[in-house]
């Protein structure tokens, strides 16, 4: 076949006239619309798999419940590119459609931050899972965060280390990123009300191809524990490798990411023995269970907190709307506010003035791949 | 046509008049651009669409100026942007200064690291300019993103102040869908100016620029620093748009975007940058419906990428404008006085003076210290059989080697040392043995860059563009090639390009023209021609330094030959006497005597 | 001295990762002048293979590395016929872009039938390292840097002493002499992106068992491999494994004795005063004057 230049154009035209038409074939339907912002594509699009897996779960109990406000509920979703752009544009596309009543945000605290001037002007409630505590102090009324944020996780890493497995000298390990930085500060921070010190602090660039520099830094400086906040499992797989390699076995309480199927899978033995603090864990109450046994039967990998918070969110976010009546935001925003004692599967939801829905985390255990409830801890400022 | 109409007698060239309408009707069209934006009602996602679209537009276009007008490539033109939004971001939240200085700041900011990359890096060239602008890419990615007491890190920076007068989104676009039409106004409008026409003779051919009195070097650092400039005044009216701004926004990955959409628009007028901005930044929008296998959509991006490329190789404006230029007439051309050629005549009889000239390329010696004179006036043929050093002799005179022994004065100066154009500036012209001519240009616009050598005392200074044109138009007639000048190099014949050639050097007014086998290549009739043409320009008085194997050319015109052989002068004296010479003699006829 | 030695070793180790990737950039620009910015997603797209054949059929490892560098083998040949050769009459700009078009291209069709998750490869050797003295070997690391030898043995082998060497030389240097000479170059042209390709894979294999196998594997590699490529000069083989090798040693003693964060910023630093003070590179021939 020869493609002629006339025919190329002709077909480029036609290629860009299609979407305008197809859309336009699509119409309208009678249902309540959700909107959400995930990665699709680039290096988060696994967790995008994960999250949507996670809401359409929550949708699909919601729907068989009678829906809300007697409509059944429909997600319509867009692909952030995992860019803060894609994000922008993503949710801009969302926020122009106006029968969308409510969003799910991102995991991603730096996409919330790119997103959070077209959310303040779009004015409907937006549930996001991104763990900078500063999401929630930026004053945007809009923005409620359905994990606990990195002060809780820095505390719950703190108090588990340096008062549980009483360890002092501290290394922490932490992503250069916007996720990475904010949790080792706040690690930093509560360290020092435990009477613990830290003994170096490193930061390394995500997907570095190599960590010996910082396993032999750790190694020299005499801590006796690891706390660390990894971003992509994959930088997490490659250090704990290493550091095992390497010949260090001091414990290690990492952050969510540490407790992931995808890390497990991919760092295997050597994350064996580790400590996680872990939004969601399957033992750790009843509808963390439930919660499991429906993404199992969903999806064909093991449940993660990256389904489990977007789970919850349509969930508390669908009970929200029947309570408060009607799809006005403000009506959304404060009954939203209102949710105190909703047993979720990441823990119990008690939403405080700022939009914080979930105030502590639990600790848990790897033990030989499996992923063992320890304990919650839960803070009450 | 309009080419009639009055203003024809304040000497405006009647291209530049043709092109007048076309310039009000840009403003009428961006006034109403900017009008439908400010009225019509946008939603957000529309309005993101478009301030995005209008913000990468203006670093596109520096991309157009420094890869489509000068041919260098930059790949880290997202870093130059980020430079612009970040002095915006940061200026406005930490600093708490005006919107306004801080685009300024970053604007400036960006045009010094531009230049500064340009000049330690430019004289390399090519693929090493892209690994160093690929480089440079990454140490301000890792500088916004470690640098965390002064960028904010990867947290980025929230909340960027916008001026007073645009506080809405939609105002804001507005502004900068207004601020997108003057800048590429601008844009538009360079490539009529000495430097913009500079920039299209060094992409063309760096060498013909160089001897047609251009500073190579400095003409593509400017490029550079003007293409890192637009980058920054791109990123600062985009922080103010988008309010936010973090590092991974500036990464190299949106450096190539920003090149990929120069390319597929046509990095030829700012039009194709706005055309290839605005398409890549829909295409994946609209394939967006294709979410529900991820990857899909990007992955047919990559493909449309290839496709435009390989079947719209001038990118898609250069398709379109390539297909209306069918219906477009050529201008006609005007009439003009003859050509004058009045070549400097300070110091003494000798125009120029060579002496014990060496030019070795590591052992071999291809010039061995020659000596010779040119007389003032009349025609000096330098000849010799093939592999005896004419050609190198010549490049060392007109500067693209350096001397490694020996002196080349021109009239008074001592010129042994200087850089091509300098010399060009001197007074020395020349052609080449394998036709250089600007490629993409019509004949009239390559001999106006000749014109337009410096001390060139036949231009006067308010004479502007018209008082060029006229000059260039005056030689091409000269060489009777007058009423095809407004014809693009390419349809001319070869033997007509060598003409075009040395009309370009008459025009710039030499002290001494250097012609390198003007005769290579060209039919009897036409080597008739050139020996009259040749005549004709002795007769006004401009000595010519002639290197040709065409014995009867060289004998009917030259009054004085100098032969060279195994890079040795062996003969220099008056014509016939010297081609009685029997070393003469046994050199070019060798054995066969 | 224990970590110095640890250092150099991971150093050499990951450095001989990026001058595989290197040496196929190399190739591909002495051939073409085109620098190929989907060298990068060979090595990702040979590792999924690797991990279809390997970890979801089960087959032997032996196996499934032929099947993959089968598989290569075709992807280079498309790419030249889809990629390079419809431009290969057109300065190097457009032909970037395409290849930018086709990394773009190959690594989302990848992601649109594998799927997102991250993957395990398992190495070639059951015992996963030796502990020699103070030093840990990462026997996959060993390999790599053995093959890496190897590889740059069969180089000189093929290009100084086969006739088919000798004439990818010839063409590489001068298309137009070479045609001249009855050299077939458009064949030639092909047995170099087959090869390049093939050299891209099995670094993508190799280094699958350390980094895993993503997506975006490749471009993370490519991107330092192409720095390397300029440290040793660009039209050099032997260049490419020299630059590699330091690369991968600055970063790995410049993360443990200056920065982490900044880890990736001194291959670029170190590029840029390469390119200022001896742009021709470590082995670089003089550029001989011509006008």
């Amino acid at each position: 076949m020869t493609i002629t230049r006339r025919g190329f154009s002709a077909a480029l035209a036609a290629g860009v006239a299609m979407p305008a038409v197809l859309r336009e074939a699509l119409g309208q339907s009678n249902t309540l619309k959700v909107g959400m912002v995930l990665p699709a594509s680039g290096p988060a699009a696994d967790s995008g798999k994960y999250a949507l897996t996670g809401a359409k779960i929550a949708l699909e109990r919601v729907n068989k419940a009678g829906g809300v406000l007697s409509r059944q509920v429909e997600l319509i979703t867009e692909d952030d590119q995992t860019t803060n752009p894609g994000a922008v544009l993503a949710f801009s596309k969302l926020a122009a459609q106006p029968d969308i009543v409510a969003f799910i945000g991102s995991i991603r605290s730096t996409q919330n931050h790119a997103m959070a001037p077209d959310i303040l002007k779009t004015a409907k409630p937006v549930c996001f899972g991104g763990t900078d505590p500063q999401l929630t102090k930026l004053g945007n009324p809009w923005l409620f965060r359905f994990r606990p944020n990195d002060s809780y996780s820095g505390r719950v890493i703190a108090a588990y280390g340096a008062e549980t497995l009483a360890k002092k000298n501290w290394a922490i390990v932490h992503s250069t990123d916007a996720f990475g930085t904010s949790g080792g500060k706040a690690l930093t921070d509560s360290l020092g009300k435990f009477g613990a010190k830290v003994v170096i602090d490193q930061g390394y660039p995500n997907q570095s191809q190599d960590f010996t520099a910082v396993v032999l830094a750790i190694k020299q400086s005499g801590a006796d524990v690891i706390g660390s906040y990894f971003t992509f499992e994959n930088d997490l797989g490659i250090f704990a490798r290493q550091l095992r390699q390497l010949g260090v076995t001091v414990p290690w309480v990492g952050s969510p990411s540490i407790t992931t199927a995808t890390a497990i899978k991919l760092a295997g033995p050597a994350l064996y023995g580790t400590f996680g603090v872990a939004d969601y864990a399957e033992e750790s109450s009843p509808e963390a269970k439930e919660f499991a046994g429906l993404y199992r039967k969903a999806a064909s990998t093991e449940p993660d907190n990256f389904g489990s918070w977007t789970y919850d969110a349509i969930g508390v976010l669908c009970a929200a709307i029947n309570k408060a009546g009607s799809t006005d935001p403000n009506k959304i925003r404060d009954a939203i506010l209102a949710t105190k004692g909703y047993k979720g599967a990441e823990g119990e939801y008690n939403f405080d003035q700022y939009g914080d829905g979930l105030h502590g985390y639990n600790i848990v255990r790897n033990e030989k791949g499996k992923v063992i409830f320890d304990k919650h801890i839960e803070f009450d400022d | 046509m309009s080419v009639e109409a009055p203003i024809r007698a304040a000497r405006r060239s009647p291209l530049r008049f043709a092109l007048a309408p076309a310039h009000i009707g840009y403003f009428v069209l961006s006034a109403l651009a900017v009008l439908l934006v400010s009225r019509a009602t946008l939603d957000g996602y529309v309005l993101n669409i478009l301030m995005q679209a209008a913000t990468y537009s203006v670093a596109v276009f520096g991309l157009s100026v420094v890869l489509g007008l000068c041919g260098q490539i930059n790949l880290a033109q997202a870093a130059f942007f980020g430079i612009g939004a970040y002095a915006v971001g940061l200026g406005t939240v930490d600093y708490g200064l005006s919107y306004w200085i801080c685009l300024v700041i970053g604007t400036i900011a960006a045009l010094l690291a531009g230049a500064f990359l340009g000049m330690t890096t430019l004289r390399l060239g090519g693929h090493y300019l892209a690994m160093v602008t690929i480089s440079f890419q990454q140490i301000v990615t890792l500088v916004m993103i470690n640098a965390v007491g002064f960028t904010h890190g990867p947290d980025g920076v929230p909340r960027i102040g916008r001026p007073a007068l645009f506080q809405t989104s939609q105002s804001y676009l507005a502004f900068a869908v207004a601020a997108l039409a003057i800048i590429g106004y601008c844009v538009w409008h360079l490539q009529d100016t000495r430097l913009g026409r500079a920039m299209r003779a060094v992409r063309d051919n760096e060498l013909a620029a160089s001897v047609a009195g251009i500073n190579v070097y400095r003409t593509k650092v400017a490029a550079f620093a003007i293409s890192a400039l637009l980058g920054g005044l791109g990123g600062g009216l985009f922080a103010g748009g988008f309010t936010y701004v973090s590092p991974d926004q500036f990464s190299f990955a949106e450096s190539i975007v920003f090149l990929t959409m120069a390319l597929l628009g046509g990095v030829a007028s700012p039009i194709g940058s706005v055309i290839g901005t605005g398409l890549l930044i829909l295409i994946p929008e609209w394939l967006r419906f294709l979410k529900s296998i991820p990857g899909l959509y990007l992955a047919i991006y990559g493909v449309a990428v290839i496709l435009i490329i390989l079947f719209m190789p001038d990118g898609i404006w250069g398709f379109i404008a390539n297909f209306m230029r069918r219906f477009i007439r050529p201008v006609p051309v005007a009439t003009v006085p003859p050509l004058v050629l009045s070549p400097d005549r300070t110091g003494s009889d000798m125009v120029l003076d060579v002496k014990g000239l060496s030019k070795h390329f590591g052992g071999l010696k291809a010039v061995d210290k020659i000596d010779f004179a040119v007389r003032r006036g009349g025609i000096h043929a330098l000849i010799g059989p093939n592999g005896s050093g004419k050609t190198t002799t010549l490049n060392v005179i007109s500067g693209l080697y350096r001397a490694t022994f020996g002196s080349v004065v021109l009239g008074e100066s001592d010129i042994t040392n200087l850089s091509p154009h300098r010399r060009t500036g001197a007074g020395l012209g020349r052609t080449f043995q394998n036709i250089r001519l600007f490629r993409s240009m019509t004949a009239l616009e390559n001999v106006v860059i000749g014109a337009e050598r410096r001390g060139n005392s036949l231009i006067p200074a308010t004479g502007g563009y018209a008082a060029l044109e006229e000059r260039a138009l005056a030689a091409l007639e000269f060489v009777g090639l007058g009423p095809r000048a407004n014809e693009p190099i390419t349809r001319f014949s070869y033997g007509h390009q060598r003409l075009i050639e040395i009309a370009r050097a008459l025009a710039a007014n030499p002290t001494l023209l250097l012609l390198d086998e003007p005769a290579a290549g060209l039919n009897s009739s036409e080597k008739r021609a050139l020996h009259d043409l040749l005549e004709r320009i002795a007769a006004q008085g401009l000595t010519i330094l002639l290197i040709d194997h065409d014995m009867t050319l060289v004998s009917g015109a030259a009054q004085h030959i100098t032969v060279l052989n195994f890079g040795k002068r062996i003969a220099d004296g008056e014509s016939l006497g010297v081609l009685r010479h029997p070393d003469v003699i046994a050199a070019y006829l060798g054995t066969e005597t | 001295m224990s970590h110095f030695l640890q250092l150099l070793f991971t150093g050499i180790g990951i450095g001989a990762v990026y001058a595989l990737v290197a040496l196929g950039f190399v190739l591909i620009f002495r051939a073409t002048n085109v620098v190929n910015f989907a060298q990068g997603e060979f090595s990702m797209v040979a590792a999924f293979l690797m991990v279809v054949c390997a970890v979801d059929l089960e087959l032997p490892y032996w196996l499934s590395f032929l099947i993959a560098l089968g598989g290569m083998a075709l992807v280079g040949a498309i790419f030249n016929l889809g990629v390079y050769y419809p431009l290969r009459h057109r300065t190097f700009l457009p032909v970037i872009i395409s290849t930018i078009g086709a990394s773009i291209f190959l690594a989302n069709t990848t992601l649109a039938i594998y799927g997102p998750q991250p993957q395990v490869l398992p190495g070639w050797f059951e015992t996963p390292g030796f502990q020699v003295g103070p030093v840990y070997l990462d026997s996959q690391y060993l390999l790599i840097i053995a093959v890496t030898v190897v590889l740059v043995a069969f180089q000189y082998w093929f290009f100084e002493h086969t006739l088919l060497g000798k004439k990818l030389q010839a063409t590489s240097q001068d298309k137009e002499m070479a045609s001249l000479l009855g050299i077939p170059v458009a064949r030639m042209i092909m047995i170099t992106f087959i090869y390049s390709a093939l050299i891209g894979g099995i670094a993508g294999i190799l280094v699958a068992p350390i980094l895993f196998v993503s997506i975006q594997m490749g471009s993370s590699i490519a991107l330092k491999a192409f720095a390397a490529t300029i440290i040793g000069g660009f039209g050099d083989v032997a260049g490419a494994i020299i630059g590699g090798v330091a690369l991968g040693i600055i970063e790995t003693f410049g993360a443990a004795y200056i920065s982490v964060p900044y880890k990736d910023g001194f291959a670029f630093f170190v590029l840029i005063l390469f390119l200022i003070f001896r742009p021709q590179g470590i082995f670089g021939e003089r550029v001989a004057e011509k006008a």
